[in-house]
């Protein structure tokens, strides 16, 4: 498991709401952390792919799409909120967030 | 020899999404293509008052007519191609851009999906289309091969290391897209379309479609177009004609293909949907780069 720092937290937090302000073409600060990605901001699965390769090339991940996939059935993925959280776990457990 | 390939989409995204992201100064073209093919086809302006599949098949009119478009816009900046690839019926799309039939055949072949969609209807077929996000050919390949005969499904496209189309029975589907789900798949989805384009059980259902495909002699593109079936670069008519034959029946690598084009010197490529569509499911490597219209 690797160590997530508050900085690191908020890196990511940062990445994943430009990420979506750009690909979605509204402002970062419309989006909080109740924003619905679908609903709200009208995203789709391949933005969030895109989303997951850009953060394993940032922090250097071996992460799995089927890892994720597994992780997603116990804990769907609605809101910003959900988003940050899952990837600050990715970050900290790669391919092992499955059994988180 | 090749630097920049042109990469078609076809069908597939609502008109809506595609018209949201055609910049003002396009629209008065696009207009004035969707009204002069519809006038000529006998299709309805307002999409909801076309009865069954003339609604279906004017959206995918409205795809190809936006493709144009983009595609002339590309033309008009510059960007020339040197070769080009259409994934699914992005083939019909790019035969009529590339010059080899009229912008009016290359609607008439579309129109011609109602008599495959007729003949489904009548024999009673229950077919599906899906997609499977988060697993590659191989892992969706090794996952069906003791669980599925290709008689009840096959992989229509590898599109991407973690995109995959599959089309069959709908039963073979349904099963199939939540056996993807229970195996982690970011996403599996239906299409609900009542038809299996790129599983061969098709061909029985689209001779039509495919005689008319036929019906005329074909030119030799303008740019050549890379076949998304033998990964053979086409430079006459007659391959052009076959590649738009093989297209409804025929299982698709458009992941090789892309790969393809990159063996072939391709560093730039343009997608030629107006909605970057083609974009979002492909993958080149790093020395690469998809341009969408945006990016224009």
């Amino acid at each position: 498991m690797r160590e997530i720092t508050e900085e690191i937290r908020q890196e990511i937090k940062d990445m994943i709401f430009d990420y979506y302000a750009e690909e979605c073409e509204v402002e970062k600060d419309e989006i909080t952390m109740d924003t619905n990605l679908q609903e709200d901001l009208g995203s789709d699965s391949l933005m969030f792919v895109e989303l997951i390769e850009m953060t394993a090339d940032k922090y250097d991940l071996d992460i799995k799409l089927q890892s994720i996939g597994k992780y997603m059935l116990k804990s769907p993925m609605d809101t910003m909120s959900d988003v940050v959280d899952m990837f600050c776990k990715i970050y900290q457990y790669g391919n092992d967030i499955v059994n988180q | 020899m090749y630097n920049r390939a042109f990469l078609f989409n076809g069908i597939g995204s609502k008109p809506e999404k595609l018209l949201v992201k055609l910049p003002p100064e396009l629209m008065d073209k696009y207009e004035f293509y969707l009204e002069t093919a519809f006038g000529r086809l006998g299709l309805n302006m307002d999409l909801e008052k076309n009865k069954a599949y003339d609604g279906r098949v004017a959206e995918w009119i409205i795809s190809l007519i936006c493709d144009r478009v983009v595609f002339e816009h590309y033309l008009d900046k510059g960007i020339i191609p040197d070769i080009g690839a259409g994934y699914s019926s992005g083939i019909v799309s790019i035969s009529s851009c590339f010059g080899s039939v009229p912008h009016e055949f290359a609607h008439d072949i579309i129109m011609m999906n109602r008599a495959t969609m007729r003949c489904l209807e009548k024999n009673n077929e229950k077919l599906d289309m899906g997609i499977v996000i988060g697993f590659s050919y191989s892992d969706i390949e090794e996952m069906f091969k003791d669980k599925f005969s290709t008689d009840e499904i096959v992989i229509g496209s590898g599109n991407s290391k973690f995109h995959v189309m599959v089309s069959g029975r709908a039963d073979a589907v349904e099963k199939a897209l939540l056996l993807c789900q229970n195996e982690g798949a970011i996403k599996a989805f239906s299409f609900g379309t009542g038809v299996a384009y790129h599983h061969p059980i098709m061909k029985k259902y689209s001779q039509e479609y495919v005689d008319f495909c036929g019906s005329i002699e074909y030119s030799a593109p303008v740019y050549p177009i890379l076949s998304i079936f033998d990964r053979e670069v086409m430079t006459k008519g007659s391959q052009v004609m076959r590649e738009n034959q093989l297209n409804v029946y025929t299982p698709i690598r458009w992941d090789l293909a892309i790969s393809k084009l990159e063996e072939l010197g391709v560093t730039e490529f343009f997608d030629v949907s107006a909605n970057g569509a083609v974009s979002k499911f492909s993958r080149v490597s790093r020395k690469c780069k998809i341009y969408t219209l945006e990016d224009v």
